[in-house]
């Protein structure tokens, strides 16, 4: 198993009544998987996300990413299991805006402390695999918001992890951007068996992922496995 | 997972860079602060430094040098009575980088003209010798003492003023002797000269050693003053004559002129208030900038350790991001010193405030000096202080977690 959750809980105690993000919730994710979670907001998909991106910590229960528990790392370690095991796809790209495409692919490769002539080799064949040759030089000020989520998967997949998290991938796209982007999606999960995890409340997301988990007030209420 | 790994500083310095272009206008007002703050203490600095060149070769040049030698109460009751006499070859005692010596008779006297009567310090010297102390370098109306032997006398020009003399003509001088009684005698004005501070042409009139000797009855000296090549080399030679010339004592300059080296000291610590000033103003303006530029990238902060990257390394690109505005203004600031210092290296004429310098032991023109050490203590501490300004905000980045600073 890629990933394994073991009642785990999420409270917010932030405000006077405390919001239980998500209640005793036990889930599995196989290695060449692409499941989504899919819900109505507040249901706990993208907190059950962070917490298995190591974003968050659960209230109680245990979080294991590629056999390491997450739940007893430091900050440090969590920032080495992101950046070793889990690639990450924001709503938002959060690209950064100061590097061309190029280098905002290399710069995790640069993080990890791989040499220059590998990751420069690595981060064109990441962009080039998402149809991005012509744009490595743009900034991501310069280019559509498909282009800069496609930027983002080069990014997210270029240490090739053993997980791929996407956070509503497709929040800020239009329909055909959606669809361009979830063909990707597919071929890195069909042809490079990348597994994937998708929080999502966009029915065409959960159309292209192999099974659906569903989420209500923090519990899993079906999953099609 | 847990290997450690090295700080990515290509990294750092590249994103770091490009950051500081992102907000051209803002940085650019920080960078022109930094520079005018550093151009403004570094001149300050050289002009502080200056200053206490100016007061230390004054005391010095004052006929003091950098070591003298005196018998011992001399110096509260000065007289032909505590002179004394140095074996031959004492001088084999001194070490490397004396740049002269000269051996004195310094004794009160009385100076009468037929006018008037004042009170001075009669000084016998070897003129050769004085190209040690200010009389070296003093312009004077009419002769110069001619040796050791020379009985006529060098009378300083506000003296001579006052005494409403002029060269040769004769004065009176009286004196104790060595044997306690009083000698008085008559000396022909040889020349009148000028001295850079007003107060010594009133405080000493010169003559030839041999001949004050013969006036005072006796072969003694009562000091030898011994000019440096460098301050440095004041312990050494202190060091060097304690032990060679018995029962006598060996001082330095700072002992025997201490208003003047408080005066040193005390400048020592302004230049170093001042800067802590200037520069701890502006690390409030820094501070207050990367507060800003943390603020405003919480959510891209938040997102580089949602992707991997570790929270020092956060900090470090706060800190380096600080360091690169801060080495850019103090450079800027150098160079803008650098420029002005050139203007000005030759000396600023201060001859309208002539009197009020005096008092000070400053001559009228007043050459800034450029002192290296200054230059480092500005680099370093303003490099430290921009660390020590980015820590807070860099700790702001890293405290928010990142999935909060996403949420932003």
């Amino acid at each position: 198993m890629v990933v394994e959750c073991r009642d785990v809980s999420r409270t917010y105690d932030d405000d006077a009544v405390p919001v239980h993000a998500l209640r005793g919730v036990d889930f599995q994710l196989a290695a060449g998987e692409w499941v989504s979670l899919a819900g109505p907001s507040g249901s706990g998909k993208s907190t059950l996300l962070h917490v298995i991106g190591g974003l968050d910590q659960p209230t109680t229960g245990s979080v294991v990413v590629d056999g390491v528990e997450v739940t007893a790392l430091s900050a440090a370690q969590l920032s080495d299991l992101r950046l070793d095991k889990i690639g990450f796809v924001f709503q938002s790209y959060n690209l950064i805006p100061v590097l061309s495409a190029l280098e905002n692919v290399e710069f995790i490769l640069q993080l990890q402390g791989v040499d220059r002539a590998e990751r420069r080799s690595r981060s064109r064949e990441a962009l080039h695999s998402l149809g991005l040759s012509d744009l490595e030089n743009r900034r991501p000020g310069e280019m559509s918001g498909g282009q800069q989520q496609r930027v983002a998967i080069a990014r997210a997949i270029v240490t090739e992890p053993v997980l791929l998290l996407a956070d509503e991938p497709s929040a800020n796209l239009d329909t055909s951007t959606t669809r361009e982007l979830l063909e990707v999606l597919q071929s890195l999960n069909r042809e490079r068996g990348v597994t994937i995890l998708t929080a999502t409340h966009d029915p065409m997301v959960m159309g292209y992922t192999t099974r659906q988990v569903n989420l209500r007030d923090g519990n899993v209420v079906g999953d099609n496995a | 997972m847990n290997r450690a790994r090295r700080m990515p500083v290509k990294l750092l310095m590249q994103l770091s860079w490009r950051n500081i272009w992102r907000h051209r206008r803002r940085n650019a007002i920080l960078l022109s602060a930094i520079a005018i703050a550093v151009t403004g203490v570094t001149l300050l600095n050289m002009m502080m430094r200056g200053m206490q060149q100016d007061m230390m070769n004054t005391a010095i040049e004052n006929l003091t040098g950098h070591v003298k030698i005196l018998a011992p109460g001399y110096r509260d009751d000065p007289g032909i009575e505590r002179g004394f006499e140095v074996v031959e070859g004492w001088q084999t005692a001194l070490p490397g980088g004396v740049q002269g010596w000269a051996k004195r008779i310094r004794v009160p006297a009385v100076v009468m003209s037929e006018r008037e009567t004042r009170g001075i310090q009669l000084l016998g010297v070897d003129p050769v010798r004085e190209s040690i102390s200010f009389l070296g370098d003093a312009t004077v109306d009419g002769e110069r003492l001619a040796g050791p032997g020379d009985s006529r006398l060098l009378v300083g020009g506000l003296l001579t003023e006052a005494l409403d003399t002029a060269p040769g003509r004769r004065l009176v001088l009286v004196t104790q002797g060595a044997d306690g009684r009083t000698r008085e005698a008559g000396f022909r004005i040889a020349g009148v000269y000028r001295a850079e501070i007003a107060g010594l042409e009133k405080a000493f009139v010169f003559t030839g050693l041999e001949a004050l000797q013969q006036l005072l009855g006796t072969d003694k000296i009562t000091e030898i003053s011994i000019r440096l090549d460098h301050e440095d080399l004041e312990a050494p030679t202190i060091a060097g004559l304690t032990g060679s010339v018995e029962n006598l004592d060996v001082l330095s300059w700072r002992e025997l002129e201490p208003q003047a080296a408080s005066m040193v000291e005390i400048s020592d610590m302004a230049i170093y208030i001042l800067f802590v000033i200037v520069m701890g103003a502006l690390v409030f303006g820094l501070v207050n900038t990367l507060v800003t530029a943390v603020m405003e990238r919480l959510r891209e902060l938040g997102m580089l350790r949602a992707i991997g990257m570790r929270p020092r390394v956060v900090v470090a690109q706060v800190v380096v991001e600080s360091s690169i505005i801060m080495a850019i203004g103090v450079a800027t600031g150098l160079m803008l010193a650098a420029a002005m210092f050139a203007f000005v290296a030759d000396g600023i004429d201060l001859t309208a405030f002539d009197d009020s310098l005096a008092s000070f032991g400053m001559r009228p023109t007043f050459v800034p000096v450029f002192d290296i050490r200054d230059v480092v203590l500005v680099v370093v501490l303003s490099l430290a202080l921009s660390v020590l300004a980015s820590f807070y905000p860099a700790r702001r980045a890293v405290k928010i977690k990142p999935l909060d600073a996403l949420r932003r």
